[in-house]
């Protein structure tokens, strides 16, 4: 493991619902992800996976805890302040890529660089056409999204996640709707990507088979992490 | 180009039948206002220059005895009802109150008119006219009467003092044409044959159909006055700016004076509410188009969750999603405003060409309409403020928008 910290978390709480409804979803998570490691948080349906990813994401707010990325520690900032940071540190990955089905694969990947702002139009095609080169679409980059397939399409979601070079890539469930081989490219791009750039994934997945190909596993259940292991071993988190 | 500009502008152009609703709801909202706002104040405008060339923008009348009601000391026994005027007929220093006006800047020319009623007879016609006698020189820089003559020359009528002009549905009721003469009955009952120098027309039924125009020497034996003029005439450079004279005026000579607005007040006030009604009416039009725009707006925020969602996950702030719904109202409002104005100017001259017979109030063989610019500015400015409000809405409800709701509902 590197001393290199890009994500990390600190006894996260987070409440969901109302009143009767109200549920807790997160009790006391707390999570490292270094950079240039892959982990994976597994874990049954309604555990708090995808919760902990959007806090992580900056896109939910904790109602105790706290998030930090890289050395800054994310507390207490305005949309303003948490949206900018979330297009320059964090890459999101979904299960249903959710790309812009009338842009092409080009103009998807461009989407974070133009909030971005730092590039002109012509950099960012360049950059964007690099990106879906390395992922394979170098042929494609001009074919409108809803024409790829459903493994090319998330070939796009995983080339717009890199566009702003982000330290902390986050996946929901990538490859939860794709089948076993587009699952096995898919993640495979996905973990070459991150050791030779050096980012932080954090991924969470139903699939035993990429879960166990990530460096660390954390498995949760009613809201915290019970266990949390590196590659081939299983420690119980007390 | 900002990112949500660049997304608006593919976001629109994505859902093109419900641009196209939008737009042709905006267009012809603004091209009808545009082309109803031409038209009534394009008779509004006819009966104004017809009214200000034939009667003045301003009118000098009786001199009035002033009340110097500062000075009476006020008793308990008497009513707070203030004294009326005491009006007496006709100016006697014409010259010197013309001297005087000429001095104002606003004062282009003045005429001094001599006005009474009398009989009109030929053949077996009569009929009450009004008679104006005028001095033809200076009537002529006061008014336009030389361009509304439509029979004979308006030098005939200046060389000869015993000829008149006639309006032309005068000398329609009358059957009468230049060169015939016609009899005006004089006070003391005695009947003056007169030569028709020139018929006029301008283009206002009630001048049209009483007025008659003598020189004011004849004029002034015929009616039997002491005095030269009843009235003075003006022609102003600003006629908008006739009741602020009329009231200075007023008070400098202590004669009655009148603006062209007090004087045909309740024909104006006819023409500003028919102005109004339509405004009211095609305002509502462009509404409605609000309320299209404000439904395919909704709409597409609601079929745009997914993409807001994602947009938010890539950092796109609160003020950016509002900005892109708010930049497709911004498009919408900008095509459909300059294709509307185009629109509105085809159909104003259009319109302008459409044959009418009017032989009432005003003269006219044709639509009027008038050619202004502010209706093109307040046509779009309206346009621009419904579907600002049309897009606000749902720019604010797509801003809202929480994306881990979207996001955890797709999810699972």
């Amino acid at each position: 493991m590197k001393d290199d910290i890009s994500l990390s978390c600190r006894d996260l709480e987070r409440f969901l619902g109302e009143e009767e409804e109200r549920v807790h979803a997160l009790r006391g998570v707390s999570l490292n992800v270094e950079a240039g490691s892959l982990h994976a948080v597994v874990g049954p349906s309604g555990c708090g996976k995808s919760t902990l990813l959007y806090i992580l994401g900056l896109l939910d707010v904790p109602d105790a805890g706290s998030v930090e990325i890289g050395s800054t520690l994310i507390a207490g900032l305005s949309d303003e302040e948490l949206a900018r940071r979330r297009n320059q540190l964090i890459g999101f990955i979904f299960q249903f890529h959710f790309l812009m089905e009338d842009f092409t694969a080009q103009e998807n990947v461009m989407i974070p660089m133009r909030r971005l702002g730092q590039l002109n139009d012509e950099a960012m095609s360049s950059r964007a056409a690099d990106l879906l080169k390395a992922v394979g679409l170098g042929d494609k980059i001009r074919r409108q999204s809803r024409h790829l397939s459903g493994g090319e399409q998330q070939r796009v979601a995983i080339a717009r996640a890199l566009a702003n070079d982000p330290q902390v890539i986050l996946a929901d469930e990538p490859t939860g709707n794709l089948d076993t081989n587009n699952s096995q490219r898919a993640f495979e791009l996905l973990s070459n990507i991150v050791r030779a750039r050096d980012k932080a994934l954090l991924l969470v997945t139903h699939n035993r088979f990429i879960a166990d190909a990530c460096d660390w596993v954390h498995e949760m259940k009613d809201g915290r992490i019970v266990t949390s292991h590196p590659h081939g071993q299983r420690i119980l988190v007390s | 180009m900002t990112a949500p500009l660049y997304i608006a502008l593919r976001f629109a152009t994505h859902r093109k039948r419900a641009l196209l609703l939008s737009l042709v709801g905006v267009i012809f909202g603004v091209g009808i206002f545009i082309c109803t706002q031409a038209q009534t104040q394009g008779f509004a405008q006819f009966f104004i220059n017809s009214t200000i060339g034939s009667n003045g923008a301003l009118v000098l009348k009786s001199r009035f005895q002033p009340r110097y009601e500062e000075l009476v000391v006020p008793t308990k026994n008497v009513s707070a009802l203030p004294a009326r005027r005491n009006y007496f007929e006709g100016i006697h220093n014409v010259s010197e109150i013309m001297r005087v006006s000429r001095q104002f800047s606003n004062v282009v020319a003045c005429s001094p008119v001599l006005r009474g009623n009398v009989s009109a007879r030929s053949g077996f016609e009569t009929t009450t006219v009004e008679l104006f006698g005028i001095d033809p020189a200076s009537h002529l820089r006061t008014t336009d009467l030389a361009k509304q003559i439509i029979d004979g020359k308006f030098d005939d009528f200046t060389n000869n003092t015993t000829a008149v002009i006639l309006g032309y549905r005068l000398a329609d009721q009358l059957e009468v044409g230049c060169g015939d003469s016609i009899q005006l009955l004089s006070p003391g009952g005695e009947y003056w044959r007169f030569i028709v120098g020139a018929i006029a027309r301008s283009g206002v039924g009630a001048i049209d159909a009483t007025r008659v125009y003598a020189h004011t020497r004849v004029a002034q034996r015929l009616l039997k006055k002491s005095y030269q003029a009843s009235m003075i005439i003006y022609k102003l450079r600003d006629p908008d700016r006739a009741p602020a004279l009329a009231a200075h005026f007023e008070t400098l000579f202590q004669h009655t004076s009148q603006s062209w607005q007090e004087r045909e007040e309740s024909t104006l006030q006819l023409f500003i509410m028919l102005r109004l009604s339509v405004a009211i009416t095609v305002s509502l039009m462009i509404l409605l188009a609000g309320f299209g725009i404000f439904n395919v707006l909704t709409m597409s925020v609601l079929s745009k969750v997914r993409e807001i969602a994602i947009l938010r996950s890539m950092g796109y702030r609160q003020v950016d999603i509002s900005a892109i719904f708010l930049w497709q109202g911004v498009l919408i409002a900008t095509v459909g405003s300059l294709i509307g104005c185009f629109l509105g100017a085809l159909l104003t001259w259009i319109v302008s060409k459409v044959p009418i017979h009017i032989r009432g109030l005003l003269y006219t063989n044709h639509f009027l309409v008038v050619w202004d610019w502010r209706h093109y500015f307040w046509a779009t400015v309206l346009a621009g403020i419904a579907v600002f409000i049309a897009s606000y809405v749902p720019a604010k409800r797509a801003a809202l928008l929480q994306p881990v709701d979207t996001l955890r509902g797709s999810s699972f």
